[in-house]
């Protein structure tokens, strides 16, 4: 990310690289909502506690799904705490089915469309036998790719499509003397008894898409790598490789390697204390968000700064209930 | 739940245009919404503090704008009038004032001469508000203290800030006029930079194996101080012969004439090299009088 070109880049083009803008719009749009509070408060507190919760990646907590997406670093921030939230489903090995696991995610974000997570069970579940079940760590890896990527493999399926019914992708220029010559050899691929689609001309599609798309992509040498290994190639099998790839889940950034999912020490110690003290209350958790001492913005963004912890203990009956948010505690995760 | 539904009835744009006349009746409603919305922000001052806000990061373009823009309404929550429930009268801190002033300075890089100077300005209004003289200033103590900070320990190799001290210092009582503090904060900006380039240049030098050899850090530095020496850079030619002087060709030269000598090969630390560097640097700094 380190890029000296951000520089000489027009302010309107930095600002959106960069997804300023929406943050700022957002920001505003929240301060709004809670103007009641602000003159107490302080405009400058109420920004500068956003942003640190942007920057800390907690601000995507029970936001609306077209935030939740907007940006990738709002992706990747979702993605964490998905795993965060709900890596004790993975340490205690149960398995659930898509429709499950929909019902973790909406917890999190109330309006995630069932499409995404189909998508990602199917990654897993290869098309058929959709009520199956699926680890914690197959669903994660797979949801990852189709969740943080989806536009990205959206182009990728059109062009699939495309080079499986022979025609050269229209999506794809690519202005080499090479791409002729791949133009013309397409026919004879065209008949063959063989599944899927070249690897070395996917592979060409996907680079120059990645050049020109606008969206996240892997990143192409990672890809390169990856499709070396084979011949030819099914989508299916190219997804199933990019969830299971620890070098990209690495350069996403947003997610541990898959051995250390469920290593964390410092949570698992909070889950005792808190399993501790539960156990000493009953189900019903106190009313109010004072006793948060020293954490003044608790009360007033109550979706970004209170980290949802109870969930651990009742992982499969908040799936049917969804809705009961109590906070409980004021230490971070 | 409920406030969820509150959130989102909120986040929803007014409907364009209305079908029927209920439906533009709402749309109205919305209308009047937004407008007092938009007084709102206006009065409360969200408007300004946003655009403000805006215009340090497009003037700064950090590489991460979150956590600018985080750190950036921090300061503002600190230096507001009334934080912490202190007097609104009372004038911050020494301790407050230079840790904005050094806040300010930092904001942007030196090549972006505007922004720069803007927050320069910024920083020394900021040190010689101190309201309990008559007529404010920066003193000499201040001024050094603020450079001392720049230089934080570690940037620099010790005794060459100290060097550069030397020669850029104020007396502790002296009125330091805003064309010195200007001279003196950027000369020190340009040492850690200079100093961050002569770090990457002995990472070249040692190949990413060990110490680099002596004789050819010997000879970068001779090349190096040629280039600066004996000109008088107020001629722009002079930065030409310079650059021409550091060119590949005359640096592989120097290098490759360096090598053939038949010495013992010996090591040249990166704390070495650092030093000799910057000193050259230094030695070309124009004491201020």
């Amino acid at each position: 990310m380190l890029s000296p070109e951000r520089l000489s880049l027009p302010g309107p083009e930095y600002l959106a690289q960069r997804h300023v803008l929406t943050y700022m719009e957002d920001a505003v749009s929240q301060l709004l909502e809670n103007r009641e509070d602000i003159s107490q408060y302080g405009i400058a507190r109420f920004f500068t506690e956003y942003f640190n919760s942007v920057r800390q990646g907690t601000h995507v907590l029970f936001r609306e799904f077209s935030f939740v997406q907007a940006t990738p670093h709002n992706r990747a921030s979702f993605l964490r705490t998905f795993w965060r939230c709900f890596r004790t489903v993975g340490k205690n090995g149960d398995l659930l089915t898509a429709q499950e696991y929909h019902c973790l995610l909406q917890l999190l974000c109330p309006d995630f469309p069932m499409e995404l997570t189909q998508k990602a069970a199917r990654i897993v579940l290869m098309d058929d036998a959709m009520d199956c079940l699926m680890s914690f760590s197959d669903f994660l890896f797979a949801f990852q790719i189709q969740f943080y990527y989806s536009e990205f493999l959206e182009s990728v399926a059109a062009i699939y499509q495309d080079l499986l019914a022979g025609k050269s992708p229209n999506t794809v220029i690519v202005p080499t003397s090479s791409s002729g010559q791949h133009r013309q050899r397409q026919p004879p691929n065209d008949c063959s008894p063989l599944d899927g689609v070249e690897t070395s001309l996917f592979y060409q599609c996907l680079e120059s898409l990645c050049d020109r798309s606008k969206y996240s992509c892997p990143p192409s040498a990672l890809v390169k790598e990856m499709l070396s290994s084979a011949q030819r190639l099914t989508f299916s099998g190219f997804l199933m490789a990019l969830a299971k790839h620890q070098g990209i889940n690495r350069a996403l950034g947003a997610l541990p390697d898959k051995g250390d999912l469920f290593l964390d020490p410092a949570m698992d110690q909070e889950l005792e204390k808190l399993v501790a003290q539960v156990s000493g209350l009953s189900i019903s958790a106190p009313a109010s968000s004072s006793g948060d001492a020293a954490n003044l913005p608790a009360h007033n963004l109550p979706r970004v700064s209170s980290p949802w912890k109870p969930l651990h203990h009742r992982r499969k009956m908040d799936a049917e209930s969804e809705g009961s948010n109590e906070e409980t505690d004021s230490s971070e995760n | 739940m409920a406030a969820y539904e509150k959130r989102r009835a909120a986040a929803a744009p007014a409907p364009a245009a209305g079908s029927g006349l209920g439906e533009s009746a709402r749309a109205g409603a919305a209308a009047r919404g937004l407008g007092t919305e938009a007084e709102f922000l206006l009065q409360a001052g969200v408007t300004a503090m946003v655009r403000e806000a805006l215009l340090k990061v497009l003037e700064a373009r950090p590489e991460e704008p979150v956590a600018f823009l985080a750190d950036y309404f921090e300061k503002l929550v600190l230096s507001s009038p009334g934080a912490g429930g202190e007097a609104a009268a009372e004038p911050p801190g020494l301790p407050q004032r230079l840790a904005r002033a050094l806040w300010y300075v930092r904001l942007a890089h030196h090549s972006h001469r505007t922004a720069f100077n803007n927050n320069m300005g910024m920083a020394y209004e900021c040190l010689s508000a101190s309201g309990r003289r008559k007529r404010p200033g920066v003193d000499g103590r201040l001024y050094s203290e603020l450079l001392r900070r720049i230089c934080r320990p570690g940037a620099a190799p010790e005794d060459v800030v100290a060097a550069l001290l030397r020669k850029i210092q104020c007396r502790d009582h002296e009125a330091v006029p805003f064309d010195v503090f200007r001279y003196g904060v950027l000369t020190c900006f340009v040492l850690l930079e200079f100093t961050a380039k002569a770090g990457t240049l002995y990472d070249v030098l040692d190949g990413g194996s060990g110490p680099a050899d002596k004789r050819v850090c010997q000879a970068v530095l001779c090349t190096l101080e040629d280039a600066l020496g004996a000109s008088d850079f107020s001629v722009p030619i002079r930065y030409l012969e310079a650059g021409s002087k550091l060119g590949p060709d005359c640096l592989a030269l120097a290098m490759d004439r360096a090598l053939q000598e038949r010495k013992l090969s010996v090591a040249m630390s990166r704390e070495e090299f650092l030093k000799k560097a910057t000193a050259l640097f230094v030695a070309k700094v124009k004491p201020i009088d």
